[in-house]
């Protein structure tokens, strides 16, 4: 049948996504359960204040990063489940044709939960990994020692629970993805024809126009390289910012994170983006444009999404270090002050430029690489 | 003038020889149609021939500049000034208007009287529709339209009346026709309707990579006087 669990396989964003998010919440709730069991052994005030600001951190990073990156988690998948749809219309016509219920069809996008419990899986495992130098990290003077322990609900919090919704959720999505009639997924056209309204079309260059209808016709591209840059921009500064407020470790752990979702996320959106876009690139080969301005009319349009996705990421990565610092650690007398650092800001830009413009380079080489006609054979 | 001479070209790192030795020449603002069997090697010898494929060996001319000896970038160049393409499956770009596919080519030369051309083949009044409103025959007049804004000097034709079915086939190929004897540019079409190798001023059979004949029609006819 269609859809099999190698496809589920493919979904590496959502791996990875969901990996990071099982695995910063793996250590901090774990460290959350243990430590609320030895808050009767605590009777120092001052202690008590340190052990607070070091429980409400766990909560308040589970919720945020588990949170937001599950959500991005859902976001990728109703992405890749459209994709994989419109991609395979005429096979799934066909399907329909044959007389397979839309129940039965997307019943196999079930499988896309694997990829759920893949990156949980691992997460939960790399988390529970690294606990002992976690709690070693966040230990605190006068405290009795927190001891690890596993708990079972945990794990199925993390990992079952998540794996059973994405999989119920992709099945739910498929199913309203797969009311098109059979004529038009035969004729492999994903969306209604739609009534275009004939308004006055700008005065723009065919280069122009390209850019501008590439990224309309694709935003949730747009959403995904802002997400990436996000990600890099926040969790890069962040890191650096910490390094007063918190382990190498901590940091370290933040930075990596930051990078791997910010190079899968542009590698998926983009990779996308160029597949989409091949035959129109072939033609634009065979009519004499040159590959830069190819790529700069499909992949330049995308540059104001990194800009402001990384703009986006520094405030929010203030914003979180400054509520840290103010509310979570506010009664706490070691916690140094945190103001803006503009250094740390203007190296990172540039990092962020240097990184974002050397992925560019390398889809810039595969536009390269488009061969005229393997392209249009394939079409 | 294009002077092909010893042209070959091959697949599969030589198991597979689709050109073999092939050597034929074109005068400008002549029509010249390829005709052949599904795998005699026309199409490929189309790419090659507008430098959308190097060959193997063999020397292409175009006004004796060879265009074997050129790297990528000097043959986008050479598309870029001097060729036109309309093919079988059209390639229209989905989201853009008629408008702005034709921008496409005629962006490429700075025309700003592109719109003539689209009125010219018949599609001022669908300017602004997408490709997915219009039929298999208009869609078509647009990739003619695209191919001639950019004012080609040769205009290659793979299969441009394939997809169609007999009346609109007729008349796009009318309007080709007469394009072409009113703009005098070169024109190469490619196709396996043995019936359109009459409208041509010659006529090129291909077999298996060889070129098995090749004739001039002393009076080419027109695409209603052609069978189907």
């Amino acid at each position: 049948m269609i859809v099999s669990l190698k496809d589920s396989l493919k979904l590496i964003g959502i791996i990875i996504v969901i990996f990071c998010a099982a695995f910063v919440c793996t250590f901090f709730l774990n460290f959350y359960i243990d430590a609320k069991a030895i808050r009767d052994f605590i009777n120092d005030a001052e202690t008590l204040v340190l052990y607070k600001a070091q429980i409400a951190t766990a909560t308040f990073t589970s919720a945020i990063s588990g949170g937001f990156l599950a959500v991005i988690a859902i976001i990728m998948l109703v992405f890749y489940i459209k994709l994989y749809i419109d991609k395979n219309l005429n096979k799934l016509g066909v399907l329909k044709a044959m007389g397979y219920s839309n129940l039965k069809i997307a019943s196999r996008f079930l499988v896309f939960g694997f990829s759920v419990f893949l990156g949980a899986a691992l997460g939960f495992g790399m988390g529970f990994a690294i606990m002992p130098i976690i709690y070693e990290g966040m230990s605190i003077d006068g405290l009795p020692e927190i001891t690890i322990n596993f708990h079972f609900w945990l794990f199925i919090v993390l990992v079952i629970v998540p794996t059973v919704l994405f999989a119920v959720f992709a099945f739910c999505y498929a199913l309203l993805s797969l009311k098109i009639p059979v004529c038009q997924m035969l004729k492999g056209r994903a969306e209604k024809l739609r009534k275009y309204v004939k308004k006055q079309d700008k005065e723009r260059s065919f280069l122009c126009e390209m850019c501008y209808k590439t990224i309309v016709s694709k935003k949730s591209i747009a959403f995904f390289i802002a997400f990436a840059c996000f990600c890099f921009s926040a969790m890069v500064q962040m890191s650096v910012s910490m390094l007063d407020l918190s382990s190498e470790l901590m940091g370290g752990i933040i930075l990596g994170i930051g990078i791997v979702l910010a190079v899968t996320t542009i590698f998926m959106a983009v990779t996308t983006l160029m597949n989409g876009n091949l035959k129109n690139i072939a033609m634009m080969k065979a009519f004499g444009y040159t590959n830069f301005e190819i790529a700069l009319s499909i992949l330049g349009g995308y540059h104001i999404f990194a800009l402001i996705g990384f703009a986006l990421g520094t405030v929010y990565q203030y914003g979180i270090l400054s509520i840290m610092i103010n509310f979570v650690f506010k009664d706490v007398e070691s916690v140094p002050d945190y103001s803006f650092d503009i250094a740390v800001f203007f190296i990172t830009l540039a990092v962020f430029i240097v990184f974002y413009e050397c992925m560019m380079l390398f889809y810039f080489s595969k536009i390269s690489k488009v061969n005229v006609k393997s392209v249009m054979i394939e079409n | 003038m294009i002077i092909a001479k010893s042209v070959c070209k091959s697949y599969k790192n030589g198991a597979v020889n689709v050109l073999k030795s092939i050597s034929l020449n074109v005068s400008d603002g002549e029509f010249v149609v390829i005709v052949g069997a599904s795998g005699s090697g026309k199409s490929t010898l189309m790419n090659v021939l507008s430098g959308l494929e190097i060959a193997d060996s063999g020397n292409i001319f175009y006004n004796s500049v060879n265009l074997t000896d050129m790297t990528d970038k000097q043959l986008t160049e050479f598309r870029r000034k001097k060729v036109g393409f309309v093919f079988q499956q059209y390639y229209l770009l989905s989201n853009l208007s008629v408008d702005k596919n034709v921008r496409l080519g005629a962006d490429l030369i700075g025309n700003k009287n592109y719109r003539i051309i689209i009125e010219k083949v018949g599609l001022s009044d669908k300017i602004k529709s997408r490709p997915s409103e219009l039929s298999g025959g208009e869609q078509q007049r647009v990739c003619i339209a695209r191919a001639l804004a950019k004012n080609p000097e040769i205009l290659f034709l793979d299969e441009p009346t394939g997809a169609l079915d007999e009346d609109t086939g007729r008349s796009v190929l009318d309007y080709i026709i007469k394009l072409q004897r009113e703009k005098k540019f070169t024109m190469i079409m490619v196709t396996h309707n043995l019936n359109i190798a009459d409208t041509a001023d010659t006529v090129i059979k291909m077999n298996s990579g060889n070129i098995v004949g090749t004739y001039k029609n002393q009076i080419p006819k027109s695409a209603y006087e052609i069978g189907w």
